[in-house]
């Protein structure tokens, strides 16, 4: 009985594939993100509309009434806003722009011709910046320095609002005007006042070198953040100085509203600096000490030639060879050491562990998993962060890696 | 084989972050041996538009559970065989899949390549409403066994099934077949009885 190739496959015209390819790409994200079949009777996605739209309405009014004094998310207004950030981490969601401050940040945003204003006080912030087209850019103002961006991710620390600035850029590209010299900025590079254009990764070497001794627990001090209505409610367009004395764009409060609308008396003005910019410090120098093993010695300088011979290497050898192994994870460890870009290294590690599942128990696959710590709580401690630590210390409880890992799944 | 390895790591990560273009590129490169191996185990294209769609966006919805220890290609042909066994389960045992010819009142045929082609599309419409016949499990071994071109091992990998068993469900469907054929001359010299697969003998 032989009826392989006999059987003829009529084909589907062009109009139902394309037809089922755009059903497809629509449904595909939906269903890759819930994790549930996106395909439906009408009746069940209406109703689910209506079920999930109840429920964040009943959310809404619980959350609203729990309200404490966790993170902050507000719209800003059109209006300036100035925030403070004592003890613990805000979030401004402006649509088209979100920035996060550090614990003991002060900053004011307003919205000069169109454009955005972030005049940093003190502290650090960090942006995800959506691209702006033709519309005026957004800048950070950090004393006599800006950041001007057309949308993009990256850091800016100020300190206590009176030393040095620090810009970090993990996605797109900012300007830098100091002194009106302009620095350009990719995604990788970072700026300081001191040391000009560097490595994000050469400044993360510096600091583990810097970095003094282990400290103890972590700890989180959450305390109030204050979103305060401007006083003055014009402010400095984004060419000219936003302040004087220490450079500040930021006018001092002094009173606070709560987004509620109640003004409670004025909060007492801290110390220049009453708190770490970030409090995970010491975990991430802890995190930098735990060194990852180098990437493979192919002969290769520039970091983008290096990956075309590793990935040269993973495409010649057995799938789930040893050197391809090497080679493979040398990928990641270029893109979170020479390049800076996080997001690429993290893609590079999934795939990594994904695909050499088989040699879970091999020295390659723990220095994988270390680097995917690595460059998660680098990035932030967070719930990915932790999730990483965890993955990492279910399989390697022991030696001093186990002991940062299991600190950092227990960290708040 | 493992640069194709890691487009398809790659591609599979761009699929993640919700990438349509990637979406619209994983699809297109698996559509055709999908809808090849759905063909072949239904005997017609009737539905499916809806069977393609499912076994694709079950694909994207799983997603984060492809391991890449085995290939992407082989991974989503399992899914695409689970939707089929599903399709095949619930539509009945017993609907037919084509009307058939009925021989008596079948017009005279001539001989030449017309009426081979015409003699072939009989011998796959009865071969089909023989399979109709069949436990779902049993017709997608055997389709994708005897017709599909797939070995048993990889035929069982498919269905989830031991070898053994499969190979049971390939030789009890072939019997069925035969036997049908001794009855029907049309399906009889549709298939060719003399190149028994030696791989499935009892």
């Amino acid at each position: 009985m032989k009826l392989v190739g006999r059987i003829p496959v009529d084909p589907l015209d062009d109009e139902r594939l394309t037809n089922i390819e755009r059903r497809i790409v629509a449904g595909a994200a939906d269903a890759a993100a819930r994790g549930r079949p996106a395909r439906e009777s009408r009746m069940h996605v209406v109703l689910g509309f209506a079920i999930a739209a109840v429920a964040v309405l009943i959310a809404g009014v619980i959350g609203w009434r729990l309200r404490g004094p966790g993170e902050a998310r507000v719209a800003a207004a059109e209006a300036p806003l100035h925030i403070r950030s004592d003890r613990e981490r805000a979030t401004v969601d402006l649509g088209d722009a979100t920035i996060a401050s550090d614990p003991a940040s002060a900053f004011t945003v307003t919205r000069p011709d169109g454009g955005v204003l972030v005049a940093l006080a003190r502290g650090r912030v960090e942006l995800e910046v959506q691209k702006r087209g033709d519309r005026a850019p957004l800048v950070v103002r950090a004393g006599d320095t800006d950041v001007i961006v057309v949308g993009t991710h990256f850091s800016v620390d100020y300190g206590d609002g009176r030393g040095d600035v620090d810009v970090r850029v993990t996605e797109g590209v900012v300007r830098v005007v100091h002194k009106q010299k302009e620095t350009r900025l990719a995604a990788g590079q970072a700026w300081t006042t001191r040391r000009g254009l560097v490595a994000i990764a050469e400044l993360e070497r510096l600091a583990a070198v810097q970095a003094p001794g282990a400290g103890g627990e972590v700890e989180i001090d959450m305390g109030a953040t204050v979103v305060e209505p401007a006083r003055k409610p014009t402010p400095p367009p984004p060419n000219k100085p936003a302040g004087t004395g220490t450079g500040s764009g930021a006018t001092a409060p002094e009173s606070v509203a709560r987004p509620g609308g109640n003004r409670t008396p004025p909060a007492p003005e801290r110390p220049a600096a009453p708190a770490p910019a970030d409090p995970n410090t010491d975990l991430k120098t802890q995190i930098r000490r735990q060194l990852v093993a180098p990437a493979l010695d192919v002969g290769e300088t520039a970091p983008a030639k290096a990956i075309g011979r590793y990935l040269d290497i993973v495409n010649d050898k057995k799938k789930l060879g040893e050197e391809a192994s090497q080679a493979f994870y040398s990928i990641a460890v270029t893109q979170h050491l020479r390049l800076g870009d996080t997001q690429a290294a993290l893609r590079t590690l999934d795939g990594y562990l994904r695909r050499f599942v088989g040699l879970e128990g091999s020295k390659q696959y723990q220095e994988a998993l270390w680097l995917r710590v690595r460059v998660r709580c680098l990035a932030a401690v967070d719930d990915s962060c932790r999730q990483a630590a965890m993955a990492y210390v279910q399989k390697h409880p022991d030696g001093p890696r186990g002991v940062v890992a299991d600190r950092i799944t227990n960290s708040r | 084989m493992a640069a194709a390895y890691v487009e398809d790591i790659l591609l599979v990560d761009r699929c993640l972050t919700g990438e349509p273009a990637a979406t619209r590129e994983l699809f297109r490169r698996h559509r055709g041996r999908v809808h090849a191996c759905l063909f072949r185990v239904l005997g017609h294209n009737r539905d499916m538009d809806d069977l393609l769609q499912d076994a694709f966006l079950q694909v994207f919805q799983s997603l984060r559970g492809w391991r890449a220890e085995a290939s992407l290609a082989t991974w989503i042909d399992r899914v695409a065989v689970r939707v089929a066994y599903r399709y095949l389960s619930q539509r009945g045992r017993r609907v037919p899949t084509e009307a058939l010819v009925d021989d008596e009142a079948a017009p005279a045929r001539d001989e030449g390549p017309g009426a081979s082609r015409q003699m072939a599309r009989d011998g796959v419409a009865r071969l089909y409403a023989v399979l109709d016949e069949l436990s779902p499990a049993a017709r997608l071994a055997f389709t994708l066994h005897e017709i599909d071109g797939r070995t048993i091992a990889e035929t069982a990998e498919l269905v989830g099934s031991s070898v053994t068993a499969t190979k049971l469900r390939v030789w009890r469907a072939r019997k069925r077949i035969e036997a049908a054929a001794a009855e029907d001359p049309i399906l009889s010299q549709f298939l060719d009885p003399t190149a028994l697969d030696r791989e499935v003998a009892p």
